[in-house]
């Protein structure tokens, strides 16, 4: 009461304008994180309101409050555990009957709440007409109606949020009931419960428990494991009542319930014609026409987001180069010059030249593709082809992506569902060979052996990706992928909610690698000042020379590598003095050498977006499997190659 | 096909032609590897909405055995192919 501070949490389905309204709430005052120890993404902002100081959390767009996804607990957890002042549930108009199934969970965690009946325009458009009235009657709940995309009634959801905040006590609303043999077994566990201390609403915990709920089963057995098995004993009960297992019978039941508000409060007209959006949705999905139709966007998708990178990267870099004679003359070209500018500032420069000008344009796009709805039409049309490599059709956009970099391609992982979905998307992103990488095997294997031999390379690496994804998908613990994706109608893209999605992911992502990759060369360039890299060199050669067949000094320019792929080429022309590199290197050499510099590792901002992503040890492991299998696999080339040539 | 009493034919969802209708009657578990976790996927298919007596209409399939486009309280749904196996609908055939 003494501190005016408020915390209001989003919840609702994917797909309902969520991340618009939140946009319009907390405007530039955001901050993007994790949430802790998950690669669940947490957008937290604030406001100031009529004397408040108003904390917004964007929780992750989910159907359910099960345990099915990291999303989902993630969510049950937060609301239960940090009590957020209200629950503001955005609910689309158009599909009201399976958003309602969430919010009746919602009511039942016993939370103060309110609704944003959102996308209103859109209901209307499909012949959908909500009778707020009857809708807060039937469920206890105010509604307040909006078009978030044109700021329509944020003011009054705001409004509406603040009262209920401040009378805690006032919303009342109606409890969800389930069928009579259901209703009796959970009022005997609610006993149970209610007789001990549990974070839960009893009531919750009750169905929950019934529902076989394996998290909550577990916690609600530290405290009184008999509890648990009462409940599963009654578990048994409703399913042998009804033939299906109890959970089944609960979904159903409050499946019904929800279906019965829908009806309630809905009026169906008759829908404004086919409309355009559905003609949209016929064409891209079309068995014949969907393919040129994604092979063209995803054509111009890549096509400007290279233009525009490779143009403003090097605009970037000549600008930020062109300070190199002033910054001579101020620290001079000594030990301590050189080490700053080649050491701290040339990495600046090269994580500038990546972050900026690829990774900016990929997010909007990105954002503004699944704003409008198109990658869940691209899902379904690859999802045979990624099953292939045990992924589902999402993946196909970042893997696509990997051929330009990586490193957006890594962080569009993000798209995916599970955590375990997620590592492999990023572990066969990191095999795909992006445009550095394409310039070692066009300068090299392609100019100096011929363009067939570059192309085999690319043909070999699919093998490859094929071969691994497959394997860490038979390694990989969890759950096979399936496809379960709502492709919801098309609508025009809210372009100020992907803007601000994209600069503050981009800031996030800065403040993270940036350190990374000075420090990483800056310890290459102090290996270099200290004249370390022969002794290194001459380290490695028992790899690079007797198992690899290659020049000491390929060992230098592999470790170069690290910080940009394109530097083992650079690095390689610097060393041996010359760029016809036919002079130097025999052909099997060259194939040997692009082979490893394919593979042996992810280059520094790589590594970054996997540690942001998916934390340290798991950065590492695909770091330290890629120089083994790198390495590995050069040695058998070469042997194979010197049977054969 | 086998009438058994009134009880409608029940065929996997797959069976069904594009633009047609039926009721989910059941999901048949799938090859569980050990842990029981496909549990979690059927639980999911709930969530969306697929409970036993509900309408679910096929809109088209992807080419190439590619998921299924379905129709189910009022919203579209893209399908794996593998899941529509194990999901068996009422027809409204004779």
């Amino acid at each position: 009461m003494t501190e005016k501070k408020l915390v209001f949490a989003l919840a609702g389905n994917a797909n309902v304008g969520k991340s618009v309204i939140f946009n319009y709430l907390t405007g530039l005052h955001q901050h993007i994180g994790n949430w802790p120890g998950k690669t669940v993404e947490r957008a937290e902002g604030t406001l100031h309101f009529k004397g408040y100081t108003i904390d917004i959390i964007d929780l992750p767009g989910i159907y359910s409050l099960s345990t099915y996804s990291i999303e989902e607990s993630v969510s049950r957890k937060y609301i239960v555990v940090e009590r957020p002042d209200v629950v503001i549930n955005v609910v689309d108009a158009s599909v009201l009957e399976r958003n309602l199934f969430f919010t009746l969970q919602l009511m039942e965690l016993e939370t103060p709440m309110i609704i944003a009946l959102n996308q209103i325009d859109l209901a209307k458009k499909k012949g959908i007409e909500v009778d707020i009235e009857k809708l807060e009657i039937c469920l206890g709940i105010p509604v307040v109606p909006t078009v978030a995309i044109k700021a329509v009634g944020i003011f009054e959801l705001l409004e509406k949020a603040v009262e209920v905040a401040e009378k805690r006590s006032a919303v009342k609303y109606v409890e969800v009931r389930y069928g009579k043999e259901v209703e009796e077994r959970v009022a005997k566990v609610e006993k149970m419960i209610k007789r001990v201390q549990f974070s839960y609403p009893p009531r919750y915990t009750a169905i929950k428990l019934l529902e076989g709920d394996e998290e909550i089963a577990k916690e609600v057995s530290q405290i009184d494991p008999q509890i648990v098995s009462a409940a599963k004993g009654l578990e048994s009960e409703i399913a042998n009542l009804h033939g299906h297992s109890c959970s089944t019978v609960i979904t159903s039941e409050r499946y019904e319930v929800a279906g019965c508000i829908a009806k309630e409060a809905q009026k169906l007209v008759s829908p404004i014609k086919s409309t355009i959006e559905e003609r949209l949705h016929n064409l891209t999905t079309h068995k014949i026409m969907g393919y040129p139709i994604m092979a063209f966007s995803l054509f111009l998708m890549f096509y400007s987001i290279f233009a525009f990178g490779n143009y403003t990267s090097e605009l970037l870099s000549d600008f930020l180069y062109g300070w190199e004679p002033i910054f001579a003359t101020l620290f001079g070209t000594g030990l301590v010059g050189k080490l700053i500018w080649s050491g701290i500032l040339e990495g600046v420069i090269a994580g500038v030249t990546i972050a900026l000008p690829y990774i900016m344009p990929f997010y909007i796009i990105l954002y503004f593709l699944e704003d409008l709805g198109y990658l869940s039409r691209v899902a379904f049309l690859m999802d045979n082809f990624m099953h292939k490599i045990g992924l589902h059709g999402k993946a196909f956009i970042p893997v696509m992506l990997g051929y330009g970099c990586n490193v957006p391609a890594c962080l569009g992982c993000k798209i995916m569902e599970t955590e375990r979905e997620r590592f492999l998307a990023a572990f066969v992103t990191t095999l795909v060979p992006c445009a550095a990488r394409t310039v070692i095997i066009l300068g090299l294997v392609g100019k100096f052996m011929g363009v067939k031999w570059a192309l085999m390379f690319y043909v070999l690496d699919l093998l490859i990706i094929f071969v691994l994804g497959r394997l860490t998908f038979k390694i990989l613990p969890g759950e096979p992928t399936a496809l379960i994706m709502e492709m919801a109608d098309y609508k025009v893209p809210h372009l100020k909610t992907i803007l601000k999605q994209t600069w503050f992911r981009l800031a996030e992502f800065i403040k993270m690698a940036l350190p990374l990759i000075i420090v990483g060369s800056f310890t290459i360039k102090l290996a270099e000042v200290l004249g370390l890299l022969e002794p290194v060199a001459t380290l490695l050669s028992p790899v690079t020379v007797t198992w690899l067949g290659l020049p000491a000094i390929t060992g230098i320019t592999l470790i170069f590598g690290i910080i940009r792929k394109e530097l083992t080429l650079i690095m390689l022309a610097t060393l041996f003095g010359t760029t016809n590199f036919a002079l130097v290197l025999t052909p099997i050499q060259m194939i040997v050498f692009t082979l490893v510099t394919m593979f042996y590792i992810p280059c520094i901002a790589t590594i970054a977006a996997l540690v942001k992503e998916f934390g340290w040890e798991k950065a590492l492991s695909i770091t330290v499997f890629e120089i083994v299998f790198a390495i590995g696999l050069g040695g058998v080339a070469l042997r194979l190659l010197q049977l054969v040539i | 096909m086998y009438k058994l009493g009134a009880r409608k034919p029940e065929v996997p969802l797959t069976a069904l032609s594009n633009g047609e209708s039926g009721i989910i009657a059941s999901i048949k578990h799938g090859h569980d590897m050990g842990g029981g976790r496909s549990h979690g996927f059927e639980k999911r298919l709930m969530d969306m909405g697929l409970t036993p007596g509900t309408r679910i209409t096929v809109v088209k399939s992807a080419p190439f055995h590619g998921p299924l486009e379905i129709l189910v309280r009022g919203s579209r749904l893209a399908l794996g192919r593998g899941m529509a196996e194990r999901i068996f609908v009422e027809t409204e055939r004779q």
